[in-house]
C-alpha cells in the first residue's frame, strides 16, 4: 500500500507534464514538480495562487474573459495555448487542459489542470508560420519575376520582329535589285538583238539587198521582249489570267506528246492520273505553261537521265496545314510534278521561288520559271510545296482551289481557218503614244476596217459625236488626262451600242480586278500581233 | 433595421419592468444562464449579443460604428426603444457595464437602476488613477492579438466557436456558448481595453449597483471602488467570488445581490 502510494506520488510529481489540483474557489492545492521546475519556482510558491496569476498579461485576460467562462460552462477545455511566466520573467509555451470534478449532488469539488510544455510545437508553429510567409512571399516574388519575365519577353520578342522586319527589307532590296539587273541585262540583250537587226537592216536596204532574216531577228527580239515581260507580271501576280473550267487531267494527257518531245529521250515520263479528279479554275494556257515549267526544271535537274512523275489527286488541306502555310482551308486538286534528279538543298528551296534564282548556268535560265509559277498559284488561290532531298530528287505539288458544280468541260474549238477575220466597219483608234497610233492605225487599215485616230478623251468623244458609223471604240488604258475605262463610260453614254476594246501593256485595277479578266470589258494585251489583234477586233465587233 | 435579429434579443419572462442583460467582451448572452432565471417571474427579461458575437448578424458588423463603445451603448438604446422600455434594470458585465452607463447617461428613461458587475471606466493605469494595467501591458496585449495567429486566434477559435471533432460535446455547450468571430473579437477587445470613460460616470443619475469581485485582474477592486466614487448614486459590493465573471462562478452570490439592491423597487 505504501509502496503504491509513493508509486503514485512519483507520478505526479515527475510526470512530463505539470498537474495542478485547485479547489473550487480557483485556488491552486497542490502544482508537481514538474510545474513548479519548469517556472522556476518552489512547489509551494503555487498553492492559495490561481493558475492566471501564473499567466502573461494577455493569457490572464483571455483566461478570465474566454477559458474560465467555457470550463464553468463545459466543465472542460482543452489544448488551450497559453504563455506562462517564469520566476525570471521569461515565458513558456504551453498547451493547457482543465476539467472541473463534481460530487455526486454536481457541486464543485476540484479543477485539475494538466499542462503540457509546448516550446517545441510552438516553435513549430512559428516555423510553420514563417515558412508560409516566406512562401507567400516568395510567390509573389515568383508572380512579379514573371510578370517582369513576360514583359522582357514581349520587348524581346518585339525587338526580334524589328531586326526581322528590317531583314525582310533587306531581302526586299535586294530581290528588287536582282530583279532590276535581270531584266536589265535580259532587256539589253533583246534591245542589242533589235538594234543590230535594224543597223543590218539600214546597211541592206541602202545596198538593195535581202533584209528578210533581220525583220525575223528583229521580230524575235521583240518576241522574247514580251514573253519576258508576261513573265514578269506573272511573277508580279497581275498578269490577265482567263481563268475557265479545266480539268487538269484532261490538260495533262493533252500534254504528254509535248512533253515527251522536251524531256528527250533520258527521261521517261510517267503520268499518274487520279479517276474522278475535280475540276479547277484556272488558265488553261498558264497552267500549262507551269507544268512545262516544271517538267523542264525537273529535266535539268536529271543530266544523266532518269523518271518523271506527273500525278494528280483530290486533296484536302485541313486548317492546321493552311493556318501554318497561309492558304485557305479546302479541298484543292493536286498536281505534283517528281524528279528522281539532284535534289535541292535547304537553302536553295528556300530561294527558289524568288525571281532571277537559278542554279542553272549563264545562259541557261532566266531564273523566273518558278517564280512565275509561283505567281500564277498564288493568284490562283492556290498553294505551291517543294518537297526536295538532295540526291534523291524533287516533288513540286500545285494546289489549285477544287471548282465545285462543273462536271464536264466543253473542249475548247481547234482553230480551223488560219485566214485573219477582216471587216469594213468604223474603227474610232485611240492612243496617246503616236507611234503605236501609227502602227496599229496600219495594221486594222491592213485588215479592212476604216480608221478614225484620236489622241486622247476629248478627241475621240469630238469624233464620236461627228461620225454616228463608228462601230468600235478602240481604245488605250492608261492615257493622260481621261484613262480609257473614263472615256468608255461616257462614250457609252452617248452610243450605248458601241463596242468598246481597251489595250494595255499594264493593266491596273480599274480595268483588271484582282487580276482577272473583268467579264464585261474586252482587253488586248500589248503588243499584239497581227493575229491576235484581227481576231481580237472581230469577236468583239461580233458579240 | 431588424434589431431584434441584429442583435439576437430574446425576451422573456412575466414581469411588467424590463431587466436588460448585456455579456461582456469574451462571450455572449448564454453567460446569464444561472442568473436570468432568477429575476423571470418578476420582470421582463431581455437577453440579446452585441454585435460580433454569439447569434447576431455579423453582416451590421461596422468596424466605424463600433470603433468606441457609443456605438454598442446606441445598440442598447435600439433594443430598448424596439421593445419599448422604459424605467427598467440594466445588469452589463465587464465592458458592458460601462455601455449600460453610457447609454443611460444618454437616455435617462431607461433605466432606473444600473447592475454593474466588474466595471471598468479605464483599464490602463493614468497619474492617480489605476486601471490595473499599464499601458504597456495592454499594448501588449493588442500586439499579441494582431500578431499570434496560431497561438491565440487560431488555437482558442475552434474551442470558442464549438468543436466539430468531438460531437459528443453537447450542441449547446460547444456550437452556441460563447461564439465570437476572432476578427471582430479583435476589435472588441481594442476598443475595450483602450476605453476611458471615467468623465461619464459622475452624469449617470439612476441608481447603481457596483459588483465586485475578489481579485479580479481585469477589474481590480480599486476600478470598483472607484466606480462607486465617481457615480452618484451608487451601492457597492465586494463579492467573495474570485475572478471575472462571478455570473457564472457565483450565481447565487450574485444574484443574491441583485435582489437586495432591487429589493423595494417596483417589478
Amino acid at each position: 500500500m505504501a509502496e503504491e502510494v509513493e508509486d503514485l506520488e512519483d507520478l505526479f510529481e515527475n510526470a512530463p507534464c505539470g498537474y495542478i489540483s485547485a479547489g473550487a474557489d480557483g485556488r491552486i492545492l497542490k502544482a508537481n514538480r514538474t510545474f513548479a521546475g519548469w517556472l522556476g519556482r518552489d512547489t509551494s510558491d503555487f498553492v492559495g495562487r490561481r493558475f492566471p496569476d501564473f499567466l502573461n498579461i494577455a493569457g490572464k485576460i483571455y483566461y478570465e474573459t474566454h477559458f474560465a467562462p467555457l470550463l464553468r460552462m463545459q466543465g472542460f477545455f482543452h489544448e488551450v495555448a497559453l504563455d506562462l511566466v517564469r520566476a525570471d520573467g521569461s515565458t513558456l509555451p504551453v498547451l493547457v487542459n482543465a476539467v472541473e470534478r463534481r460530487d455526486e449532488a454536481g457541486h464543485l469539488r476540484f479543477i485539475r489542470i494538466t499542462v503540457f510544455n509546448a516550446s517545441d510545437r510552438r516553435r513549430y508553429e512559428r516555423e510553420l508560420l514563417e515558412a508560409r510567409r516566406a512562401a507567400e512571399k516568395a510567390n509573389a516574388e515568383l508572380l512579379e519575376l514573371n510578370r517582369t519575365l513576360e514583359e522582357r519577353v514581349a520587348e524581346a520578342v518585339e525587338a526580334r520582329l524589328k531586326t526581322e522586319e528590317a531583314l525582310r527589307q533587306a531581302q526586299k532590296m535586294e530581290a528588287v535589285g536582282q530583279l532590276t539587273g535581270g531584266i536589265a541585262h535580259d532587256f539589253n540583250n533583246m534591245l542589242a538583238v533589235i538594234l543590230a537587226s535594224i543597223n543590218l537592216l539600214e546597211k541592206r536596204l541602202a545596198k538593195g539587198e535581202n533584209v528578210t532574216p533581220f525583220v525575223a531577228a528583229a521580230r524575235d527580239g521583240v518576241d522574247r521582249a514580251a514573253s519576258l515581260i508576261q513573265r514578269l507580271l506573272a511573277f508580279s501576280r497581275q498578269q490577265n489570267l482567263a481563268p475557265a473550267p479545266l480539268n487538269p487531267n484532261e490538260m495533262v494527257r493533252n500534254m504528254s506528246e509535248l512533253l515527251r518531245r522536251t524531256l528527250g529521250g533520258n527521261v521517261q515520263l510517267e503520268t499518274v492520273l487520279a479517276g474522278g479528279l475535280w475540276h479547277v479554275l484556272a488558265d488553261a494556257n498558264i497552267l500549262e505553261n507551269a507544268v512545262l515549267n516544271l517538267a523542264i526544271n525537273a529535266r535539268d535537274a536529271m543530266p544523266a537521265g532518269g523518271r518523271l512523275t506527273i500525278e494528280t489527286a483530290n486533296c484536302h488541306l485541313d486548317d492546321a496545314y493552311a493556318a501554318e502555310h497561309a492558304v485557305n482551308p479546302g479541298q484543292y486538286v493536286m498536281v505534283a510534278v517528281t524528279d528522281t534528279g539532284t535534289g535541292m538543298t535547304p537553302e536553295v528551296m528556300a530561294k527558289a521561288f524568288e525571281p532571277f534564282f537559278t542554279t542553272k548556268e549563264v545562259g541557261k535560265g532566266t531564273g523566273l520559271g518558278l517564280s512565275q509559277v509561283f505567281g500564277f498559284v498564288k493568284q490562283s488561290n492556290g498553294h505551291i510545296k517543294i518537297y526536295s532531298e538532295v540526291g534523291h530528287g524533287t516533288t513540286i505539288k500545285l494546289y489549285l482551289p477544287r471548282l465545285y458544280g462543273v462536271n464536264n468541260t466543253p473542249k475548247p474549238e481547234a482553230p480551223e481557218d488560219t485566214a485573219l477575220p477582216c471587216g469594213q466597219e468604223v474603227v474610232l483608234l485611240v492612243e496617246d503614244d503616236e507611234r503605236v497610233l501609227a502602227l496599229t492605225e496600219k495594221m486594222l487599215s491592213d485588215l479592212g476596217y476604216a480608221v478614225l485616230r484620236a489622241r486622247n478623251g476629248t478627241e475621240a468623244l469630238e469624233r464620236l459625236t461627228t461620225c454616228p458609223d463608228i462601230a468600235l471604240l478602240f481604245t488605250d488604258v492608261v492615257m493622260p488626262g481621261m484613262n480609257g475605262p473614263e472615256l468608255a463610260e461616257k462614250a457609252l453614254r452617248q452610243r450605248p451600242d458601241l463596242k468598246v476594246l481597251f489595250t494595255s501593256g499594264y493593266t491596273r485595277n480599274a480595268v483588271v480586278h484582282n487580276g482577272i479578266l473583268d467579264p464585261a470589258m474586252n482587253l488586248l494585251q500589248k503588243p499584239a500581233s497581227l493575229d491576235q489583234l484581227a481576231t481580237k477586233v472581230r469577236s468583239v465587233l461580233d458579240r | 433595421m431588424d434589431i431584434v435579429r441584429r442583435n439576437n434579443v430574446k425576451v422573456m419572462g412575466a414581469g411588467q419592468k424590463a431587466m436588460v442583460f448585456a455579456h461582456g467582451f469574451g462571450c455572449d448572452q448564454n453567460m446569464w444562464r444561472f442568473v436570468w432565471p432568477a429575476f423571470a417571474e418578476g420582470y421582463r427579461i431581455v437577453l440579446f449579443d452585441h454585435v460580433g458575437c454569439g447569434g447576431s448578424d455579423l453582416t451590421t458588423y461596422d468596424a466605424a460604428k463600433y470603433a468606441s463603445l457609443d456605438g454598442y451603448a446606441q445598440d442598447v438604446i435600439d433594443i430598448c426603444h424596439a421593445l419599448d422600455i422604459t424605467q427598467g434594470v440594466f445588469v452589463g458585465h465587464s465592458v458592458s457595464a460601462m455601455i449600460g452607463a453610457l447609454a443611460a447617461r444618454r437616455a435617462p428613461d431607461l433605466f432606473d437602476e444600473l447592475v454593474l458587475i466588474g466595471p471598468s471606466p479605464r483599464y490602463i493605469d493614468d497619474a492617480d488613477y489605476t486601471g490595473g494595467f499599464t499601458e504597456a501591458q495592454i499594448h501588449e496585449l493588442l500586439d499579441f492579438l494582431d500578431t499570434n495567429h496560431m497561438g491565440w486566434s487560431q488555437a482558442m477559435a475552434p474551442v470558442i466557436m464549438g468543436n466539430p471533432e468531438r460531437p459528443e460535446l453537447g450542441e449547446e455547450l460547444t456550437n452556441s456558448f460563447c461564439m465570437t468571430d476572432p476578427e471582430i473579437a479583435k476589435k472588441f477587445a481594442r476598443v475595450t481595453f483602450l476605453s476611458d470613460n471615467r468623465a461619464d460616470l459622475p452624469a449617470v443619475t439612476a441608481r447603481c449597483l457596483v459588483l465586485q469581485c475578489s481579485e479580479d485582474v481585469i477589474a481590480p477592486q480599486a476600478v470598483g471602488e472607484y466606480v462607486h466614487n465617481q457615480l452618484p448614486n451608487s451601492e457597492f459590493v465586494l463579492l467573495d467570488a474570485t475572478g471575472h465573471c462571478p455570473n457564472l462562478s457565483a450565481p447565487e452570490e450574485t444574484v443574491a445581490a441583485m435582489k437586495t439592491f432591487l429589493q423595494g423597487t417596483p417589478t
